[in-house]
C-alpha cells in the first residue's frame, strides 16, 4: 500500500464514515469534524461528499449529517464555509422538505445559529454569510406559511384534523367542481364557503363564521413556532371574505389559472421533454400576467374563463375524484362527500407531506411558484395569496396520493414522475413510513448503495444475505489428506469473504456486518486517519527502529489496535497504555537546557558516568539534555538515575550499583517497569511466574 | 494532500506502461521482480490476495525483489506497471487444499474456544524452497482474516520474520499482514502506515541448525516456553494456536529429524504439515502420527502438494534478499523511512561473543557418532569471547538481554533487543564505529557476533 491515503481514499473513507453515522452521536460527529479539519485541503471534495450524503440518506439520518455540516462550519470554517455555503440552500431545502416536523424544528434552530457568530469565537461574522442564510430563512417562512394554510384547508375540508402541519396540502384540490365553480358565484351557496374563500376561517384569531360546519373541529394542530409571524399569513381570500361576486369571480379565475399553471409545471417537471407542455405552460403564464396587469373587459374574462375551464377538464389530474360528477353544474361544494373524504384521508398523514413537498421542491415548481408569488406580491398584493397556496389547490399528479385506487392516468403520471425523480436521484424514500404509493421502489431507489466502498458488499444486503447461508454451510473439513483435497467453494466464500463482508478500502481488512463489526471498522478507520495525521505531522522527523521487547513484555502485550483506540498505534495496548501513563511522570521526559560551557557539557552523570545525550527540542527552541535534571549548582544527573536513587533510598538501603544506561532509561519510558530496577534477568527462568510454570509443564 | 513517504511513490517517476491481466476463478498470476526494479500492481476489480492477504481495490502496491503470486478465488482484474522478470498465469494451484487446511485448523480453534484448551500448534516441514514460508504466511493471513490471533514462529534462521536473517522469532498477528513487505514491521518510534507487530527475537547467527545441543535446540526451547506462555496468558491467542515455519535443512536427514522431534515436543505440536515431499511425509507419519501430545491429544501428520509457484531462489537472490532485510531493519522502507546514525564507542564498552562457525559441525553430525561430544566441551564451545578486530568490519552484532559477564548459556538464551552493524574498527584508538538502530549509544549488553550472514557489506547510507 504505497499510497496509504490518496485523495480518493480520503474521500471514500469519509463517505463510508458518514454512512456509519446513523444517529446523533457526538463522538462520531466530532470525529468527522476533526477529519474534515485535517483534510481541509480536500474541502471541496469532502463538502461535496457531505452534500451528497445528506441528499442520499433516508430522512431519519439527515439530521445527524446536518450536525456534521454544522459542526464543520462552526469549528473548522474557512474553505468549508465557502464550499458548503455554495449549495447550502439546495442541500438544506431538499432535506428540510423530506424530513418530518420534529426534525424540521431542529433544522430551524440550526439555521438560526448560522445567522450568528460562532459562540465563543472572536470572529463576529455569522457562521454562514447572510447572503446564504437569508434565502433559506425566507424560504422557510414561505414553507411554513404554505404548511400552515394547507393544514387549515385540510382541516376545514376533512373535518377531523389531519394533525400535521404538512398534511395533505393538496386536499383542497379535491372537487373537480373547482374548475366549474367559477361559473357560479360562491355566494349562491350560503352554507359552504367556496373554495376560493376557503382561507378565511383562519384559526389564528380571525373570528370564524358560525355557519361554518366544522369550525368546532379545529383543534389548532398548527406546529408553526408560536413566534412565527408569517408575512403572507393573511391570504387574499381571507382578507376579503365577502367580496362582490365579480371580484370573487375574477379571483376564482386567477386561482384557476394558477392551478393550471402549477399543474402544468408539475407535469412539465415530470416530462420536461414535452414541448407541448412547454407551450401550454408559457401560454398560461402569459395569460396570468395579462390577467394581473390589465383590467380586462368582462366578455374577455368570460372567454378566458371558458378556455380555462376547458383546459382544466382536459387536464387529466384535474379529475381525480371519481366520486364527483365531473360535469356537475352544482354549486361548488368543497366539503368532501363521504367518498371524497375517504379518498383523501391518508393512511398515515405524516408520511405524505414530505414526499409531496419534496417533489415540489425537487421539481423546482415550488421555487418558481414562490418566485412568482414574490413577483405577484410586488405588483399586486391582492394576488399574493393565490400563488402561495398552489399545493392545496393543485391536483396531485404525483406520489402524494396514498390510495392506489385512483384513476389510472394520474397514477401513470405518478410512476413517470417518480421514475424521473428517481433517475435524478432526487426522490428519497421515507423509510419510516408505510407509503402505499411506492412501497417497493423505495428501498432500492433511495438508499445510497451506489457507494463505492460498499460496491462489492452492500452492508444491508450482505448482512441478511450472508447470514443464513453462513449457518448452513458447515465447516466439515477433516484433518486428513483426502478431506483436504475436496473443493469447497461455498465454504471459502462463506468463511473467507461473506463472514466479514465489510472491507476497509485502504488495507482490505475485513469486518463483520454486525454492530460490533461496524464499530471495529470505525475504530480501524480512525486508526488510519490518526496514523495519517501523525505521518503528516511528523513529516521530516527522524524516526528509528525501536529496540525489541523482552520476553515478559512480549507475553503481556496485547495486539488489539482495532479494539482499543488508545493503543492503536503502539504494538500492544498494555505497552502503549503503560507508556502513556509513564510518559506523564517519566523521568526521561524531563530535560534541561544544555549548558553552553563546553566543560560542563562533557561532565557525565555522576551516577552512571555516562554523558548526556544532546538533542534539539522544538518546544524549548534550544539544545537540551533529555532525561536530565539539575540537582543544583550546575550538577546534572540523569533524571532516571535520580529517580532510581531516590526510590532505592526509599525502598532498600542497598541500591543497584549500576543503573542501566540507555536501555534502562528507555524502558522506563516504555512501561511501568521502572518500578523494577531495570536489570537483566539473571536466571534463565526470568521474572515471569507464568513462564516458569509453563516451562515446568512443557519441558 | 502530501503524506510523508508518499512523495517517493511512483507518481513522480516516469509512468510505466500498465498491463491489465484478467484472472479467472481459482487461478493465480505468478511474478518475479528483480532487485532494483519496481513493479506496481493495482487491483481493478474482483478480489485478489497475496499469500492470503487481500489486496484493496484501487490501491497501488509496489514490489521489488520479490517472487510471489496473486491468487483469486472468484476472479479479478489487475493492472501491472513495470517489468517483471518472470510472469505468467497459472491455473493449477494447491490453494484448495491449503484453504481446507485452514478450515480444518479453524475447527480445532473453535474447539479450543469452547474447551479452553490451546488451539492447534502447527509445524510446517518440507525441503528448501517447497513453499513452507508461503504456506505459513497464508495460514497466518487466513487466521487473522477469520478473527484469530495466531502466533507465528520462525525457526528458520535464513528467513527472519519481522527481524533479520540469522534470528529466530515469534510474532502474534492480530491484523492484516503487509502485502508489500511480506510480514510487516516491528515497532518504530514514530507512526507507521501499517500496524506494527511485536516480535520476540532470539539470535542464532548461523544459516543452518547445528545438530548438537549447543545453540539451536536451547533457543527453540526458549522460544517455545515464551510462545506457550503467551498462549496461556492471552486466551484469544491461545485458542488461535501457533504456526511454525522451519528450515528446509532439518527435513533432509537424520540429524534434522532429531531437531524436528525436539520442536514437536517443545511446542507440543499436534498438526504436522509436510509440504512437497512424499519421503519426508512417510517418515513423519511413521514417527509422529498418532503420537499422544498432552492429555487426549494426538499428533496428526498431513501432506500438502508443493505449489508450482514455489521456485528455487538462487544464492544471489537470497543474498540480496538478506541485505534488503537488514536495510529494512535499519532504514525502514519507502513508506516509513528510518534514520539511524552511526556512533563511536570504546573497545572497553563492549563485550562481544562469537558464534563459532559450525557448518562443518553440522555435516559432521550427519556422520555416525557425530553427536558423541562430551558435555563439557559442548558447554565451552557455545561462544567464545573476542576482542574487536578488523575482521568484524560490516559484521552484525546482536544485542541481547544479558550482561556481558553472564554465563554463555544465559547469553544464548536471552532474547535480542536489537542489532548493530560494526562499520569501522580502529585498533589504534581502540574505537568501534557502529550503526545502532536507535540512539547514539550502545546499550551495555552482551553482544553476539554471528558467523552468518557474513556477506552483507556496508549498510550505512
Amino acid at each position: 500500500m504505497s499510497v496509504a491515503h490518496n485523495s480518493d481514499q480520503v474521500v471514500e473513507d469519509y463517505k463510508s464514515s458518514l454512512l456509519d453515522l446513523t444517529q446523533n452521536n457526538k463522538h462520531e460527529i466530532n470525529l468527522l469534524t476533526v477529519i474534515a479539519s485535517e483534510y481541509i485541503g480536500k474541502a471541496v471534495e469532502l463538502s461535496r461528499v457531505l452534500e451528497t450524503h445528506i441528499r442520499n440518506v433516508p430522512p431519519d439520518r439527515k439530521l445527524p449529517a446536518f450536525y456534521v455540516l454544522d459542526s464543520i462550519a462552526k469549528n473548522v470554517g474557512g474553505a468549508y464555509t465557502r464550499c458548503l455555503g455554495q449549495n447550502l440552500y439546495h442541500t438544506f431545502m431538499n432535506a428540510y422538505a423530506s424530513v418530518q416536523a420534529p426534525i424540521r424544528k431542529k433544522l430551524d434552530e440550526m439555521v438560526k445559529t448560522w445567522k450568528e457568530p460562532v459562540p465563543g469565537s472572536t470572529d463576529m461574522r455569522p457562521v454562514f454569510p447572510v447572503e446564504i442564510t437569508r434565502p433559506i430563512e425566507t424560504n422557510l417562512i414561505k414553507f411554513r406559511t404554505l404548511a400552515f394554510q394547507a393544514a387549515q384547508q385540510q382541516q376545514r375540508q376533512q373535518g377531523p384534523p389531519m394533525s400535521h402541519m404538512m398534511s395533505q396540502p393538496y386536499a383542497a384540490a379535491a372537487p373537480p367542481s373547482e374548475w366549474q365553480n367559477t361559473a357560479t358565484p360562491p355566494q349562491s351557496n350560503g352554507y359552504y364557503p367556496p373554495p376560493n374563500t376557503q382561507g378565511y376561517p383562519q384559526p389564528n384569531g380571525v373570528p370564524q363564521r358560525s355557519s361554518y360546519p366544522s369550525n368546532n373541529q379545529f383543534p389548532h394542530p398548527q406546529p408553526t413556532p408560536p413566534n412565527f409571524q408569517p408575512p403572507y399569513q393573511p391570504p387574499n381570500p381571507n382578507t376579503y371574505p365577502y367580496q362582490p361576486p365579480p371580484m370573487q369571480d375574477l379571483n376564482a379565475l386567477h386561482r384557476d389559472i394558477e392551478n393550471l399553471i402549477s399543474t402544468t409545471k408539475l407535469e412539465f417537471a415530470a416530462r420536461h421533454w414535452d414541448t407541448g407542455l412547454q407551450t401550454k405552460l408559457k401560454a398560461l403564464l402569459d395569460l396570468q400576467s395579462i390577467m394581473r396587469n390589465q383590467q380586462l373587459p368582462p366578455n374577455q374574462i368570460q372567454a378566458i374563463r371558458d378556455q380555462v375551464s376547458q383546459l382544466a377538464q382536459t387536464q387529466p389530474p384535474a379529475t381525480p375524484t371519481p366520486g364527483m360528477p365531473p360535469s356537475s353544474m352544482l354549486p361548488p361544494n368543497p366539503v368532501p362527500t363521504p367518498t371524497a373524504f375517504a379518498f383523501y384521508a391518508p393512511p398515515s398523514s405524516t408520511s405524505q407531506p414530505p414526499a409531496d413537498i419534496q417533489r415540489l421542491l425537487d421539481s423546482n415548481a415550488l421555487a418558481e411558484i414562490l418566485a412568482s408569488a414574490a413577483r405577484a406580491k410586488q405588483s399586486t398584493p391582492v394576488q399574493s395569496a393565490a400563488p402561495s397556496i398552489p399545493p392545496p389547490t393543485n391536483p396531485p399528479p404525483v406520489t402524494s396520493l396514498p390510495q392506489p385506487d385512483r384513476t389510472s392516468t394520474p397514477s401513470s403520471n405518478t410512476t413517470s414522475l417518480l421514475a424521473n425523480l428517481k433517475a435524478l436521484g432526487m426522490l428519497m424514500p421515507d423509510t419510516s413510513t408505510p407509503n402505499g404509493a411506492m412501497p417497493t421502489s423505495q428501498p432500492s431507489s433511495g438508499f445510497p448503495l451506489s457507494h463505492h466502498n460498499y460496491s462489492n458488499t452492500p452492508p444491508m444486503r450482505s448482512s441478511h444475505l450472508a447470514r443464513p447461508p453462513l449457518q448452513e454451510i458447515r465447516n466439515d473439513v477433516e484433518l486428513n489428506n483426502s478431506s483436504l483435497k475436496i473443493p469447497r467453494p461455498d465454504l471459502v466464500k462463506a468463511k473467507l469473504f461473506d463472514a466479514r463482508p465489510n472491507q476497509c478500502s485502504t488495507c482490505a481488512q475485513r469486518f463483520e456486518a454486525t454492530e460490533e463489526g461496524k464499530k471495529k471498522k470505525a475504530r480501524h478507520l480512525d486508526w488510519h486517519f490518526r496514523t495519517n495525521r501523525r505521518l503528516a505531522e511528523s513529516a521530516g522527523a527522524q524516526h528509528n527502529r525501536d529496540w525489541y521487547v523482552d520476553e515478559r513484555e512480549w507475553i503481556k502485550s496485547r495486539d488489539n489496535h482495532d479494539e482499543d483506540p488508545d493503543a492503536a498505534d503502539g504494538a500492544g495496548s498494555v505497552q502503549a497504555k503503560a507508556a502513556a501513563e509513564a510518559a506523564k511522570n517519566d523521568p526521561k521526559n524531563k530535560f534541561v537546557i544544555a549548558p553552553d560551557d563546553a566543560a560542563l557539557r562533557n561532565v557525565p552523570c555522576p551516577i552512571c558516568h555516562e554523558k548526556f545525550e544532546l538533542s534539539w527540542d522544538d518546544a524549548a527552541q534550544n539544545f537540551v539534555w533529555r532525561d536530565a535534571i539539575d540537582v543544583g549548582s550546575k550538577v546534572y544527573w540523569h533524571a532516571s538515575c535520580h529517580a532510581e536513587v531516590k526510590k532505592d533510598r526509599a525502598n532498600t538501603p542497598m541500591r543497584t550499583a549500576t543503573p542501566d544506561s540507555v536501555l534502562g532509561k528507555r524502558k522506563a519510558g516504555m512501561s511501568d517497569l521502572n518500578a523494577v530496577p531495570l536489570k537483566v534477568p539473571r536466571s534463565p527462568a526470568l521474572s515471569s511466574a507464568s513462564m516458569v510454570s509453563v516451562a515446568a509443564s512443557t519441558v | 494532500m502530501s503524506l510523508p513517504g508518499l512523495q517517493l511513490s511512483a507518481s513522480d517517476e516516469p509512468v510505466l506502461s500498465a498491463v491489465v491481466h484478467h484472472l479467472t476463478e481459482g487461478s493465480e498470476w505468478r511474478f518475479e521482480v528483480a532487485f532494483g526494479s519496481t513493479v506496481e500492481i493495482k487491483l481493478l476489480s474482483g478480489n485478489a490476495e497475496l499469500f492470503g492477504t487481500e489486496l484493496a481495490q484501487k490501491q497501488t502496491y509496489s514490489f521489488s525483489g520479490t517472487k510471489a503470486a496473486i491468487y483469486t478465488w472468484h476472479g479479478c482484474t489487475i493492472e501491472v506497471a513495470g517489468e517483471c522478470q518472470v510472469e505468467y498465469l497459472a491455473e493449477e494451484t494447491p490453494m484448495i487444499s491449503y484453504a481446507n487446511l485452514h478450515f480444518a485448523l479453524e475447527r480445532k480453534r473453535d474447539e479450543a474456544v469452547s474447551t479452553g484448551q490451546d488451539g492447534p500448534r502447527v509445524l510446517v516441514l518440507g525441503p528448501e524452497d517447497a513453499g513452507k514460508t508461503s504456506l505459513v504466511k497464508l495460514l497466518t493471513a487466513y487466521a487473522t482474516r477469520s478473527g484469530r490471533q495466531p502466533v507465528t514462529v520462525n525457526l528458520d534462521p535464513k528467513e527472519g520474520i519481522l527481524s533479520v536473517p540469522g534470528s529466530l522469532s515469534a510474532v502474534t498477528f492480530s491484523s492484516i499482514l503487509d502485502v508489500e513487505e511480506g510480514w510487516g514491521s516491528s515497532p518504530v518510534n514514530g507512526p507507521s502506515p501499517i500496524p506494527v507487530m511485536l516480535p520476540l527475537v532470539y539470535y542464532y547467527g548461523q544459516a543452518n541448525p547445528d545438530s548438537g545441543d549447543r545453540i539451536y535446540k536451547p533457543i527453540v526451547t526458549r522460544l517455545a516456553v515464551a510462545v506457550l506462555s503467551k498462549l496461556q496468558d492471552d486466551r484469544h491467542v491461545g485458542s488461535s494456536g501457533c504456526l511454525i515455519d522451519t528450515p528446509g535443512a532439518i527435513s533432509q536427514g537424520k540429524g534434522g529429524y532429531d531437531i524436528i522431534q525436539h520442536i514437536v515436543s517443545e511446542f507440543s505440536v499436534n498438526v504436522l504439515v509436510v509440504v512437497g515431499s512424499e519421503r519426508l511425509y512417510s517418515d513423519m507419519l511413521r514417527r509422529f502420527n498418532g503420537q499422544p501430545i498432552g492429555i487426549g491429544e494426538t499428533t496428526t501428520v498431513i501432506k500438502l502438494d508443493r505449489s508450482g509457484g514455489s521456485v528455487d531462489r538462487d544464492e544471489d537472490f537470497l543474498r540480496r534478499s538478506r541485505k534488503a532485510q537488514f536495510l529494512r531493519y535499519f532504514y525502514g522502507d519507502p513508506k516509513m523511512e528510518l534514520h539511524p546514525r552511526t556512533t563511536e564507542c570504546d573497545f572497553s564498552h563492549v563485550t562481544i561473543y562469537r558464534v563459532p562457525n559450525t557448518t562443518s559441525d553440522f555435516l559432521a553430525s550427519l556422520l555416525p557418532g557425530g553427536e558423541a561430544e562430551d558435555d563439557a566441551a559442548t558447554q565451552r564451545l557455545i561462544y567464545e569471547k573476542v576482542v574487536p578486530s578488523p575482521q568484524m568490519q560490516n559484521g552484525i552484532l546482536a544485542v541481547v538481554q544479558a550482561d556481558g559477564n553472564d554465563t554463555p548459556e544465559h547469553i544464548r538464551d536471552a532474547s535480542v533487543i536489537g542489532f548493530v552493524q560494526i562499520t569501522e574498527v580502529d585498533e589504534k584508538r581502540k574505537k568501534l564505529r557502529i550503526l545502532p538502530p536507535i540512539g547514539l549509544q550502545l546499550p551495555r549488553r552482551a553482544l553476539i557476533w554471528g558467523s552468518w550472514p557474513s556477506d552483507l557489506g556496508e549498510l550505512v547510507r
